[in-house]
């Protein structure tokens, strides 16, 4: 999803705003749509303008977020019908001239506590069972480490992306498997089962994959790439399931073998530093050697002056 | 509960069940036509396994009445104008779930035209979905697009 959006921040948004939010008390169990109108300003995020709601119109609002930058993922909301962080989302990306209108709900798939806030217990949960951690065999190794283990940069390109997951949710509330079958993983989970399966530093592939196959599991996906489409952190959580299902299925064909990396090793020998060539000049008149014995000296008071 | 009413009572708590189905409906997503196609395979797989159970109780008939009342049963159904557009429907449904389905088997089973991993860029695009299984989905809408409408040209006009 074009959630990057270099336009947005340069828009001037409708100088009014009607933000129509999604409201649920649980002591009255009573749910309604509320009406406020905001008066914007650029570059104001979603995030904001509920702040803003919050701070000056009506205090019983109840949203959760922490970063105010994408980062922590607590803030995934539903903006205009899309699965988006609220402090991600420019107003002037989500409203125009022509419709002022801002529709904020809870994610779909998560129980709703109050208001915009969802229980997240059953999507940690499903993370937890995947664990989402390094397992190794050699305990000693593991407790009293030497060294650290090996990891060539081809392998660690090839999860590296996803593993930059914040569990914002996004992913599992535009599943729509999820939406008809709860006891599926869901894509957050399984990505990271992915992403620790094929790391060369783990060594319990073997229970992880037992987890995931079944149809709850990994056959559960069925490809509607929405979750792809709404991360905010491109993890690309589709194509890791994807990635996955293929492994497991060659696994089980006895076609698929893990790469284990054991902890690196003293260094053979100690490295030196290698004299310069002689022909090593950037510039004519210029020696490296004498650069490299002269003090730096930066004419900071030239360079504000100038 | 009190309060709760119409189609928006729905999308807070959606259940296990039937009335979580309508979530795919729900959701606008941009650059997404697989959500399309997603919706699109259930909708003709239900057709196509409706069509089957039909055709299965069809082909039945000349073992359990015999084969006057199955030529005189195809008889009565064959010269129905209704009967032909149920078939027309049947068959474009089938011919989808089919086309599509290829695409499916190559990206889930053998993990192809997913992309690679990559690290983060701008416009942040995920790889899956400029995988070469995007070029196959638009292939597959156009293919199922032509290949139906020749068979309704066959069907209705010659």
């Amino acid at each position: 999803m074009a959630i990057f959006d270099a336009r947005a921040a340069v828009m001037i948004p409708p100088r009014k705003v009607k933000f129509l939010i999604r409201r649920y008390n649980p002591e009255e169990g009573r749910s309604w749509w509320q009406e406020y109108e905001v008066e914007t300003y650029r570059g104001m995020t979603v995030l904001d303008a509920l702040l803003k709601i919050k701070e000056e119109i009506d205090h019983t609002l109840v949203l959760r977020y922490s970063c105010r930058m994408a980062v922590c993922g607590s803030c995934g909301m539903i903006i205009n019908g899309t699965p988006r962080l609220a402090c991600q989302t420019q107003v002037a990306e989500v409203a125009s001239e022509a419709r002022p209108v801002v529709k904020v709900e809870p994610m779909y798939n998560f129980k709703v506590i109050r208001d915009l806030v969802v229980d997240f217990t059953e999507f940690f949960e499903k993370h937890r069972r995947v664990k989402p951690y390094l397992i190794r065999r050699d305990v000693e190794e593991r407790e009293n480490p030497k060294y650290e283990y090996r990891l060539l940069p081809e392998e660690y390109e090839s999860f590296y992306q996803y593993s930059l997951c914040i569990a914002c949710g996004l992913c599992v509330s535009a599943c729509p498997v999820f939406a008809s079958d709860r006891r599926f993983l869901g894509p957050q989970a399984l990505a990271q089962a992915y992403r620790f399966i094929i790391d060369p530093r783990d060594e319990g592939w073997a229970e992880r994959l037992e987890i995931v196959d079944s149809e709850d599991g990994v056959f559960g996906c069925h490809l509607a790439a929405s979750c792809s489409a709404v991360c905010p952190k491109e993890v690309d959580p589709g194509a890791a399931i994807q990635r996955l299902r293929s492994l497991l299925l060659r696994y089980r064909l006895g076609l698929w073998k893990k790469k284990i990396s054991g902890p690196v090793g003293p260094l053979e020998k100690k490295a030196e530093r290698k004299p310069l060539p002689p022909e090593a000049e950037t510039l004519p008149g210029v020696s490296l050697e004498e650069l490299e014995e002269s003090e730096v000296e930066i004419p900071v008071d030239e360079l504000i002056a100038g | 509960m009190a309060g709760r009413q119409g189609r928006s009572a729905r999308l807070l708590d959606l259940r296990p069940g039937w009335k979580a189905f309508v979530n795919p409906w729900l959701l606008r997503i941009a650059n997404n036509p697989e959500r399309l196609a997603f919706i699109m395979h259930r909708v003709t797989g239900v057709i196509a396994s409706l069509f089957l159970f039909l055709h299965i109780i069809s082909t039945n008939v000349p073992a359990r009445e015999g084969w006057e009342a199955w030529r005189e049963e195809v008889m009565n159904l064959q010269g129905l104008t209704l009967t032909s557009i149920l078939f027309y429907i049947a068959m474009g449904a089938i011919l989808f779930h089919g086309l599509n389905g290829t695409r499916l088997i190559l990206a889930e089973a053998l993990a192809l035209g997913i992309g690679r991993p990559e690290k983060p860029k701008p416009p942040y695009i995920a790889p899956l979905l400029r995988g070469f299984q995007r070029t196959l989905l638009y292939a597959t809408f156009v293919l199922w697009i032509i290949l139906w409408a020749l068979l309704g040209y066959v069907m209705f006009f010659t």
